[in-house]
């Protein structure tokens, strides 16, 4: 058994986590239930990690209680998978939900308590009007504000406004975020929008949230990933994993254009790791807003501050470019299955580290996750590592 | 005459909150009830072109920075010529709370209101100069 010492957290003995499988249904419209399509991503995690059965399940559900109907979801989704003799328990974290899910169970391992657990997570929304499901989602927000009328594309276009006026960011370097999101997804045969889109369509597309247009904006989408998490060595470990968080309401928040929670995490997420922003090779950000993937990259401290938007005009967040950003297509252009995201971006780092990601393969040793739950109120950093 | 919103402090971080608040965000302990002006400064506004069930579209939306510290959520009929940093007053209308942008001469009655009588007066002189600057401009204009 090897043990490490946390940095910044003398005297805590940590197990080293691996990730010996990862798997997801393709993103996107599914007539399968929520229990069906997480079989779907179990079953695939387990195979490539060649585990029969795990010795504990969590799993990740932001509101099946809503969407699908179902609650009790652990247990529902346990049996259906075919493993009703498993322990599994239930994370909710809003749309972080998948990324808590993978903290809980690499905290099972951590601790010595489990040796292998599988961690899946999935959301079910495509069947449900579309004001129902941005209700459902708006209930994540300060119950006040939504009183008025906030949703979460009306809070985002508030961070977005700010963030135009406070650093310059133009309509087309917010545009060129969807364009590359969109590119990417083309290559990615999981993805719900698997297809390329202009500069012009997006400055064009429909007024959601002045200035967020639709095409800022991520869909509605199905779907469901796992991973395998493990005490015994494999291809990639998880270097880091933070969590950060912020007030519920936007309004008791200073600053807009930059969240604490991913500060928060960042800094918790790299302390673990013992190494910094210099090392990390890729990343998959939470871009559920084009802007938000701008201010991801300031925050998490992979661009100066100020300059997202010019890198990513400037193609350096391309496949090709010094830091490719969300080389899935992100949650504008994969999808956005709330509790699947956290761990489709996880799946998304794994299959790359290990030459998994056909037609968009990139090099590279160190992968960072970033999921945002709410609007930044529950965020979380992972970094995951080749050995 | 101003709008007056409910608010509470922290007694120990002494931050502001509006409305009022049971207990501090940051810190464990019970607000103290205040109140503060209904005037402010635009951080940022949106509007909602397909705004939620009960809402007309488009609804305008607004966080503002309260004169002596909270931000505060509200509507507004209007967004036009509207900026960040843009001076605005809220007022209550059925318990919701509505902006509305202050041109100049508002801000220098809301300046002068706090100089008393005399501030009246000279805010009565100040609009008649504005307004006759106004009238020779719109002339030139023709």
């Amino acid at each position: 058994m090897t043990f490490r010492v946390a940095p910044g957290k003398l005297g805590t003995r940590m197990l080293d986590v691996w990730v010996a499988g990862a798997g997801m249904t393709r993103i996107g419209r599914h007539s399968e239930t929520l229990q069906h399509l997480m079989a779907e991503a179990a079953h695939a995690a387990l195979a490539m990690a060649d585990l029969e059965r795990p010795d504990a399940i969590v799993v990740a559900a932001m509101n099946p209680e809503e969407f699908v109907g179902d609650g009790n979801f652990a247990s529902n989704a346990a049996t259906h998978m075919g493993f009703a003799d498993v322990p599994a328990i239930r994370i909710e974290t809003a749309t972080s939900s998948g990324a808590a899910a993978l903290y809980a169970g690499f905290a099972e391992i951590a601790a010595g308590l489990r040796r292998h657990v599988l961690v899946v997570g999935g959301e079910k929304m495509t069947h449900v009007p579309t004001p129902r499901v941005s209700e459902l989602i708006g209930r994540s927000i300060d119950p006040y504000e939504r009183s008025y009328g906030a949703t979460m594309p009306a809070l985002a276009g508030l961070v977005t406004r700010a963030l135009i006026a406070r650093h310059g960011v133009s309509l087309r370097e917010l545009a060129q975020v969807s364009v590359k999101n969109h590119a990417n997804a083309a290559r990615n045969p999981y993805a719900h929008f698997p297809h390329a889109v202009t500069l012009e369509a997006v400055m064009e597309s429909r007024m959601v949230a002045d200035p967020l247009r639709l095409l800022h904006c991520c869909p509605i989408s199905d779907g469901a990933a796992a991973v395998v998490l493990t005490a015994e060595r494999a291809r990639v470990r998880i270097a880091g994993i933070g969590q950060g968080t912020d007030t519920l309401a936007v309004r008791h928040r200073d600053d807009l254009t930059s969240f604490r929670a991913t500060r928060a995490a960042t800094q918790a997420a790299f302390a673990m790791a013992g190494f910094g922003p210099a090392r990390v090779d890729f990343v998959e950000l939470h871009d559920a807003f084009a802007s938000f993937e701008l201010i991801a990259l300031e925050d998490i401290g992979l661009v100066p501050p100020g300059k997202a938007g010019r890198a990513t005009l400037d193609g350096e967040t391309m496949l090709d470019g010094r830091l490719p950003v969300n080389p899935s297509g992100g949650l504008k252009a994969r999808g956005h299955p709330l509790a699947a995201t956290g761990l489709a971006q996880v799946v998304e780092c794994v299959w790359q580290l290990t030459g998994r990601a056909e037609g968009r393969q990139l090099e590279g040793h160190v992968a960072l996750a970033h999921s945002i739950g709410g609007l930044a109120t529950n965020n979380w950093v992972t970094l995951l590592e080749t050995s | 005459m101003l709008e007056t919103i409910a608010a509470s402090r922290c007694p120990r971080c002494l931050a502001i909150v509006a409305p009022p608040a049971a207990y501090c965000p940051h810190h464990p302990v019970a607000m103290t009830p205040t109140s503060l002006p209904g005037i402010g400064e635009i951080i940022s506004f949106t509007t909602l072109h397909s705004p939620p069930e009960g809402f007309r579209s488009p609804l305008h939306i607004a966080l503002v920075q309260l004169e002596g510290g909270a931000r505060f959520v509200c509507h507004g009929a209007e967004v036009r010529g509207l900026r960040i940093g843009s001076s605005v007053a809220i007022e209550a209308i059925d318990n919701i709370y509505y902006f509305s942008h202050l041109g100049a001469l508002d801000r220098a009655r809301l300046f002068w209101r706090r100089t008393g009588h005399a501030g009246d007066r000279i805010n009565a002189i100040a609009r008649s100069l504005v307004k006759r600057g106004w009238r020779r401009r719109e002339r030139a204009d023709r």
